[in-house]
């Protein structure tokens, strides 16, 4: 593979728009994504057995389609089922392709990431359970193969997403039996007046609500899940309202979500050898609309790096859309502390190793003023298989609960680091340009 | 009545060593103070191969040293300090050509003729002894009685079982000297003045500073891969594997340098999780990064010492320097100058071997007592052209 001028990984709004400003202004561009074509979590094409259905607003539509026409009209070309596994220490990219089972590594003089925003799904007891899922999860599959889950469903959690996930899961033939929403935004009336400055937020927020409505669906807010239990066959799942009402649901499936951040676990960032930034939602989770805009941003930052000219301003939308995001968030607040301080010890914190909210309470109370490198290690906290993509955050916060180390930062447990996902030796082995390195024996 | 207090050790480096050294001189009696520029098992300590083992070790001083370091480990084992942490495995070191089995034979004579228990395998008998091994290996030496310690755990269990109290963050700015000649008094630190009866140098690279030895001691980097789970796999291999080539990679004579100036030695050891640990390289530099060039190499002569490793993932790829010195021992003594003074550094890939009998030997030293090893191999005071400590 030739070393490209700019590696782009990621094919959502960012990176799409990045890759398409990139090849406009004469650069090549090495363009890659996991999947096999342009979209993006939001964007997500149904694969080609199943059968697309129409979702969200026609903003989103419209995104789709201005995007669709951006990169067609710039010819540039996605290289897709290619894994980024990071910058080694020499500043080059290890790529991963997967349909070949090979990797390849390429020299850019500068990339730039948008590989979006992942959802963060708080610690509750029994959250690790079989048909405990992803709220994000869930709408990727039901995208994918057009079809709902079996059997009844529970969406659960905090923040506009999961409004969503009701409404296309009752689209598809299989409304969820109730949402449940930690934070009660009709509580908040001087927020909601303010998203009113935003017509966008509040074109998605009828869109989804009155389809919601519509569907039948509750929408039971101030509650959280706090129990989920297997329950013959099934799971029973406990939510507790502000009031301390206890309400139980059996269902077959529970889809958590409460709310999204950078995926920023494991990537490098600097401006020199080669030129690294982010882009979209791994850089500030502001949605697509923002991502769109700051993909571009991010690829004049970059032409003007390689030309020797001075930076571009920042593009001026991103503040209004920060303002938007800020109120939403507002709106959505929970009360009380995104991850309860008085979790039982039993709680599975670490899905891939097993640690529980007790083995670190164990440690902590061990190791006075121990460091998130320590409880790293020693307490095989974002050790296993996921990196710490799932219990980074929850760790951190619980570390902050413990008091005596101030603000604990994820990133203080995940760290910059190759590769960024568990990579097949036999493919690390097997170099795609070099047909002298290993083959099976 | 008078009134005796407790002696106060303050130990610089909460490394392996700095741990140790804890931990025994906590058990004599000592009041300990530790303190780290980081945390505990930050540096070369939080990085290392973890192996326990004499296999590779040149007969001399440093296979004595590594002798009694395994039975250090063993008695911890014993008492209950190292439950869970320390795994007892044989080492193998593998031969594929007869260049390299004769290598390994003049290996097993010297091993053998230092007391360490052997068995030879060859051919089918080695393939049955260990699973999923190449074919092309011809024969191995099981060096038997060995282990694998991850060092940060036992330094957290070595700290914790000592009872001290650990200054995370605080840098030594100086010595304070007492009005008695030729002992230092307290420590003046990032966190305020540290008043101690005995002072315990064992701060890696950061000692160099410290002491003014900083030509005797230099950075040597190891890169290192640990794999995901594979219990099945891990299960039928009962030690680690070593590449008799490591032998080569260790002896400063022999010339398997890259253009880069750095050394490999194939290690792949499986570990008590079901993971594998791969190492490794050696390099001269202070900088702490993995490189797709090394890694692949790693990989390549792991997979063709065990070849089922492809179906596995890699997981980490992680780098340590460590502190070497300029003839392959360490430095452990007291410091000239000082009565009160002991350093223990640059133990450079050995310190997790022999971190425990190296705290053993720091507290026999504190009190005036006999040492486990004779210790005139690794004085300090072999490096001491230079000027003393600030």
């Amino acid at each position: 593979m030739r070393d490209p001028d700019v590696l782009v990984v990621g094919a959502g709004p960012a990176g799409i728009s990045a890759a398409a400003e990139l090849a406009a202004a004469g650069l090549s561009v090495l363009w890659i994504d996991q999947r096999d074509r342009p979209g993006g979590a939001i964007h997500r094409q149904p694969s080609a057995a199943s059968t697309a259905i129409a979702f969200g607003p026609a903003s989103v539509r419209n995104q789709w389609r201005r995007l669709h026409a951006r990169f067609q009209g710039t010819g540039v070309s996605l290289t897709g089922e290619t894994g980024f596994a990071g910058i080694d220490s020499d500043g080059v990219a290890i790529l991963e392709q997967r349909h070949s089972g090979t990797t390849t590594c390429v020299r850019a003089k500068a990339i730039i990431l948008a590989v979006g925003a992942v959802e963060r799904v708080l610690p509750r007891p029994g959250w690790h359970l079989p048909g405990v899922c992803t709220a994000g999860g869930m709408q990727v599959m039901l995208k994918e193969t057009g079809s709902p889950p079996r059997g009844r469903v529970l969406v659960a959690g905090n923040g506009p997403l999961t409004l969503a996930l009701a409404t296309q899961l009752a689209a598809a033939g299989n409304p969820p039996v109730a949402v449940l929403e930690a934070s009660d935004p009709f509580r908040r009336p001087s927020h909601a007046l303010a998203l009113m400055r935003s017509p966008r937020l509040v074109g998605e927020a009828l869109h989804y609500s009155t389809r919601v409505a519509f569907a039948r669906i509750p929408w039971k807010r101030g509650r959280r899940v706090v129990a989920i239990e297997s329950h013959g066959g099934a799971l029973r799942v406990r939510s507790v309202a502000k009031n301390g009402y206890v309400e139980t649901f059996d269902v077959e499936h529970i889809a958590l979500h409460d709310g999204i951040r950078p995926n920023t676990f494991g990537l490098p960032e600097g401006e020199a050898r080669p030129f690294i930034i982010r882009a979209g939602d791994c850089r500030e989770a502001l949605g697509a609309v923002a991502a769109e805009v700051d993909g571009k941003q991010a690829a004049r930052r970059v032409i003007a790096r390689l030309r020797g000219e001075p930076a571009p301003k920042p593009h001026p939308m991103l503040n209004a859309e920060r303002r938007a995001q800020d109120t939403l968030a507002s709106l959505f607040r929970p009360h009380g502390d995104a991850v309860p301080a008085d979790l039982p010890d039993d709680t599975i914190l670490c899905r891939c190793e097993g640690r529980t909210v007790g083995d670190l309470r164990t440690l902590l109370a061990a190791h006075p003023g121990i460091s998130p490198r320590e409880v790293k290690l020693n307490g095989r906290f974002a050790m296993g298989l996921c990196q710490g993509r799932f219990c980074a955050d929850n760790v951190a916060a619980l570390l902050e609960h413990g008091g005596e180390t101030g603000p604990v930062s994820a990133d203080a447990l995940t760290g910059t680091r190759w590769p960024i996902r568990p990579i097949a030796i036999a493919s690390l082995i097997r170099d795609a340009d070099d047909p002298n390195s290993s083959t099976p024996q | 009545m008078a009134v005796t207090r407790k002696l106060r050790a303050a130990i610089v480096g909460a490394g392996i060593v700095g741990a140790a050294s804890a931990y025994f001189l906590s058990r004599a009696g000592f009041a300990v103070q530790m303190l780290d520029a980081a945390a505990p098992a930050s540096g070369a300590t939080g990085s290392a191969d973890g192996a326990v083992s004499v296999a590779s070790k040149r007969p001399g001083p440093m296979m004595e040293a590594a002798i009694r370091g395994v039975e250090t480990y063993r008695d911890l084992h014993g008492a209950g300090i190292f439950e869970g942490v320390f795994k007892e495995r044989s080492t193998f070191m593998l031969a594929q050509d007869a260049a390299e089995d004769a290598v390994l034979e003049a290996h097993a004579v010297a091993l053998s003729g230092n007391g360490v228990e052997l068995r030879l395998h060859r051919e089918d008998a080695l393939h049955r002894t260990v699973q999923n091994l190449s074919r092309a290996i011809r024969s191995a030496i099981e060096v038997r009685g060995e282990g694998h310690a991850i060092g940060y755990e036992v330094t957290s269990r070595l700290i914790a079982a000592s009872g001290a109290t650990v200054a995370r963050g605080c840098r030594v700015n100086g010595f304070r000297t007492a009005s008695r000649s030729g002992s230092l008094d307290a420590l003046e630190t990032s966190a305020g003045t540290i008043e101690a009866d005995l002072v315990v140098l064992a701060a890696g690279g950061g000692s160099a500073s410290l002491l003014g030895l900083a030509s005797a001691l230099r950075p040597r980097k190891g890169q290192l891969l640990v794999t995901e789970r594979a219990p099945a796999l891990n299960a039928g291999i009962r030690g680690s594997l070593m590449s008799c080539r490591y032998l080569m990679s260790k002896d400063s004579t022999e010339t398997r340098m890259t253009g880069s100036g750095r050394r490999f030695g194939l290690v792949v050891d499986p570990l008590r999780t079901g993971q594998f640990l791969i190492g490794g390289t050696r390099e001269e530099t202070a900088e702490r990064g993995t490189d797709a060039d090394a890694v692949r190499r790693l990989l390549v002569e792991a997979v063709a010492l065990v070849p089922r490793l492809r179906e596995v993932r890699l997981l980490r790829t992680f780098a340590g320097v460590r502190t070497a010195t300029a003839d392959g021992r360490p430095l452990i003594g007291r410091v000239r100058g000082f009565d009160n003074v002991l350093v223990a550094t640059g133990f450079e890939g050995d310190g997790i071997c022999l971190g425990p009998l190296t705290g053993k030997i720091v507290s026999q030293l504190a009190r005036g007592e006999p040492t486990a090893i004779d210790l005139s191999p690794f004085d300090p005071a072999r490096f001491a052209t230079q000027e003393q400590a600030a």
